[in-house]
C-alpha cells in the first residue's frame, strides 16, 4: 500500500470518525467511549479482514480534507512553545475558522530525532499549544480535536537539519459538516 | 494470514511433553535435580551433538548452541577441554520428533541432567529451546529465557504492524494487518494479552489483543492522546498517558479500561509509564525539569520524584521484575542522549547518573528486559534502519537478531 492511499485511508477514517460520533474528541469531554462496551468485541486478528470497527464505519473518499490548506506552525527543537514568528499563521487559521463552518483537527509532528514514544507526547503537547493558542484568538475549543503522530509522518524525508526544522509542525486540517 | 495466526495460537497453547528418562542410566545416577551452583564467570561447555537422523541432530544442535551462547551462562569449547559435555540423540517420523540429552560434568563424571523431550517436527525449535532451559536451570540456578518471546514493531509497506517471535528472533508472527500505525505493544503478566497504541480509527487509542482468542477491544479512547499502556505486575491495573485534560499525563485504569485515576498534574509531558517490581511504584518520563528525565510516583499518586540526573536527556524507562530466587537485582533501563547519539543505560539510585550499558556508533534505543532481568532487547538504528538487538547486561555482549526485512523497533519482552 503506498503512503498516499494509506494517508488516505487514514483520512477517510478520520471523516467517518467525526462524523459518526460527533464532537466527543473534540473539547474536554471525559467520558472514555470505549468503557460502554460498545466496542468491547471487534473482529479478530485472524478472523478479521478489514472490515473496520463497528462504531465508526468507514465512509466513501468523496470530500476528503486537504493538508496544506494552512501553513504548517514549526518548532524549536524539543518544545511545544509556539514561537513569536508563528502566531500569524495561527491567526489565519482562527480567522478562517470564524467565518467559516466546520471543525479542526490539529495535527501535532516531531523530527526522526528522539525516541518513538517520548515523541508522541510531544507532538500531542505541540498540537494542544497551537490549539490552546486558537481559543485564546476565539476559537471554540469544542470545533477542534487534536491527532499526535509523534515522528511517524513526516513532511521532509531528509535526515538532516533542513528536514527536521519543516517536520516539527502543527498541521491543521478543515473537516467540514 | 490465517493459517500463520493458527500457528502462533498453538505456539501460545502448546505443551512440549517432557519425559525424565531415569532408566536411560539406571536410578543409582539419575538426578532430577542436580546440584545448583551459582555462576559467577561462564561455564565451559561442549556440544558434541546428536546420533541418529542427520538432519534433525544438525538443526537441534544448532538451536542448541545458539541458545547456551545467547543465555550468557556458558562459553562454548571443545569437548575434550570442556567443564560440561553434552551428548544426545535424536529421532523422528510423522509423528513428531524425540530428543534425548544428558549433561556430564567432566571432572566429576556426574550427570547434571538427563531428560528426553517429544514434540511434533515443527516444534523442534521450542523443544531444544526446553532443554537449553533445562540446562541453564540445572547448571546456573537461574531461569532461563529460551522459550519466551518479543513482541515488536514492524515497519511494514508503508505501515506499522505489530509482530511477534521467539527471543532468539526466529517464528515471526505478525499480529495485526491494518494497514495503520500500532505501535508500543506492552505484554499482561501471563503473556496471553498485548496492550498498544493503534492509529486504526485515526485517533491514537489503546487496544488490547487476546493471543489466544484473537479478540481486540478498545481499552481507551478519549480525547487526544492514549498510549503508553502497560500492565501492572499483578495484571490488574494499567498505567497509561491521556492528554484529554489538556496535557500529557499519567493515569491508571483497571485492565477493562475503567475506574480511571489521575496521577500527575503538570504543565510539562508526562510519558511511558513502567511499574516496579512490586507494582506499588511507577517510572515515567517528564519534562518537568526543562529536559526528559525520569521520574518516580506513587501508584496512587503524590509528590513525584526525580530519579535520573545526568545524563541530561534520558527517556523510555523499563523497570526489570527478576525471578525472586535471582541472582539479579531489578533495574531500571533507559535510552539517554550524549553527544547527539542515543544510548541504553541503566540507573544507578544511589546518584542519579545513568550508566552506558550499550553505547556505540549507532542510536540504540527502547530497552525492554526479559523476564530473568540480566538481558535486554533494544533497537538499533544504523543509517536511519531499525533492527533489534540482545544484550547480556552481565557480559555486555550484543547480538544480532536476524534482520526483519523494512524495520524493527519498540521491541517488548514476554513474560
Amino acid at each position: 500500500m503506498s503512503r498516499k492511499l494509506l494517508a488516505q485511508t487514514i483520512l477517510v477514517g478520520f471523516i467517518t470518525a467525526i462524523l459518526s460520533t460527533g464532537c466527543h474528541r473534540g473539547g474536554g469531554a471525559g467520558a472514555n467511549p470505549s468503557a460502554s462496551g460498545s466496542e468491547s468485541s471487534v473482529p479478530g486478528i485472524g478472523a478479521g479482514g478489514e472490515s473496520g470497527v463497528g462504531a465508526r464505519p468507514l465512509v466513501g473518499a468523496e470530500g476528503l480534507p486537504e493538508h496544506g490548506q494552512f501553513p504548517a506552525v514549526l518548532f524549536d527543537y524539543d518544545s511545544a512553545r509556539i514561537r513569536p514568528s508563528e502566531e500569524s499563521k495561527l491567526e489565519a487559521v482562527a480567522a478562517y475558522l470564524k467565518a467559516n463552518p466546520g471543525k479542526l483537527v490539529v495535527e501535532g509532528h516531531c523530527d526522526e530525532r528522539g525516541t518513538a514514544e517520548y515523541n508522541r507526547a510531544l507532538g500531542e503537547r505541540r498540537a494542544l499549544a497551537a490549539r490552546d493558542e486558537l481559543v485564546k484568538l476565539g476559537v471554540d475549543t469544542g470545533r477542534m480535536s487534536t491527532i499526535s503522530y509523534g515522528r511517524e509522518r513526516p513532511a521532509d524525508t531528509g535526515h538532516d537539519e533542513t528536514a527536521w526544522a519543516k517536520n516539527r509542525r502543527c498541521e491543521f486540517v478543515v473537516v467540514n459538516q | 494470514m490465517k493459517k500463520s495466526w493458527k500457528m502462533l495460537i498453538r505456539v501460545a497453547t502448546g505443551a512440549v511433553r517432557v519425559t525424565v528418562v531415569g532408566a536411560l542410566l539406571g536410578s543409582g545416577v539419575f538426578r532430577a535435580d542436580a546440584q545448583v551452583e551459582v555462576v559467577k564467570g561462564k561455564h565451559s561447555f561442549g556440544v558434541s551433538g546428536f546420533t541418529g537422523d542427520a538432519a534433525i541432530a544438525g538443526q537441534v544442535t544448532d538451536v542448541l548452541k545458539n541458545d547456551l551462547r545467547l543465555s550468557g551462562y556458558f562459553s562454548l569449547a571443545p569437548v575434550s577441554s570442556a567443564e560440561y559435555v553434552q551428548s544426545g540423540s535424536v529421532r523422528g517420523d510423522h509423528n513428531g520428533i524425540v530428543v534425548e540429552c544428558m549433561v556430564m560434568q567432566q571432572a566429576t563424571k556426574k550427570v547434571a541432567l538427563s531428560k528426553a523431550y517429544q514434540g511434533s517436527a515443527q516444534d523442534l525449535r521450542r523443544v531444544v529451546h526446553k532443554l537449553s532451559d533445562d540446562i541453564v536451570q540445572t547448571l546456573s540456578g537461574q531461569r532461563g529465557i529460551a522459550q519466551t518471546k518479543i513482541a515488536f514493531v514492524w515497519s511494514h509497506n508503508g505501515a506499522k504492524e505489530l509482530a511477534v517471535m521467539d527471543y532468539d528472533g526466529y517464528n515471526v508472527h505478525q499480529l495485526t494487518y491494518d494497514r495503520s500505525i500500532s505501535v508500543r505493544p506492552r505484554w499482561s503478566p501471563d503473556g496471553r494479552k498485548i496492550v498498544y497504541t493503534s492509529y486504526k480509527n485515526v485517533f491514537p487509542d489503546v487496544l488490547e489483543v487476546d493471543l489466544y482468542t484473537g479478540q481486540r477491544r478498545r481499552l481507551a479512547s478519549y480525547p487526544g492522546l492514549n498510549t503508553g499502556a502497560v500492565f501492572s505486575p499483578d495484571g490488574l491495573s494499567i498505567a497509561l498517558t491521556l492528554s484529554k485534560d489538556g496535557n500529557p499525563e499519567l493515569y491508571t485504569m483497571n485492565a477493562q479500561g475503567s475506574d480511571l485515576r489521575r496521577l500527575t498534574h503538570t504543565r510539562a509531558g508526562e510519558s511511558s509509564p513502567t511499574w516496579s517490581p512490586d507494582g506499588q511504584a511507577i517510572a515515567y518520563v517528564s519534562d518537568e525539569s526543562g529536559v526528559p528525565q525520569i521520574w518516580q510516583i506513587n501508584k496512587d499518586g503524590g509528590s513525584p520524584l526525580r530519579l535520573t540526573v545526568s545524563p541530561s536527556y534520558n527517556t523510555e524507562p523499563d523497570w526489570s521484575h527478576p525471578p525472586a530466587n535471582s541472582d539479579m537485582k531489578p533495574m531500571l533501563a533507559v535510552t539517554s542522549r550524549v553527544g547527539g547519539k542515543f544510548q541504553v543505560g541503566v540507573y544507578q539510585s544511589g546518584s542519579g547518573v545513568v550508566t552506558a550499558v550499550a553505547a556505540d556508533g549507532a542510536d540504540n534505543a527502547d530497552p525492554s528486559w526479559a523476564p530473568d532481568g540480566r538481558h535486554l532487547v533494544f533497537t538499533k538504528t544504523q543509517h536511519w534502519r531499525s533492527q533489534l538487538y540482545l544484550l547480556d547486561v552481565v557480559t555486555s555482549e550484543q547480538v544480532q537478531l536476524p534482520v526483519i526485512e523494512g524495520g524493527a523497533s519498540e521491541p517488548a519482552w514476554g513474560p
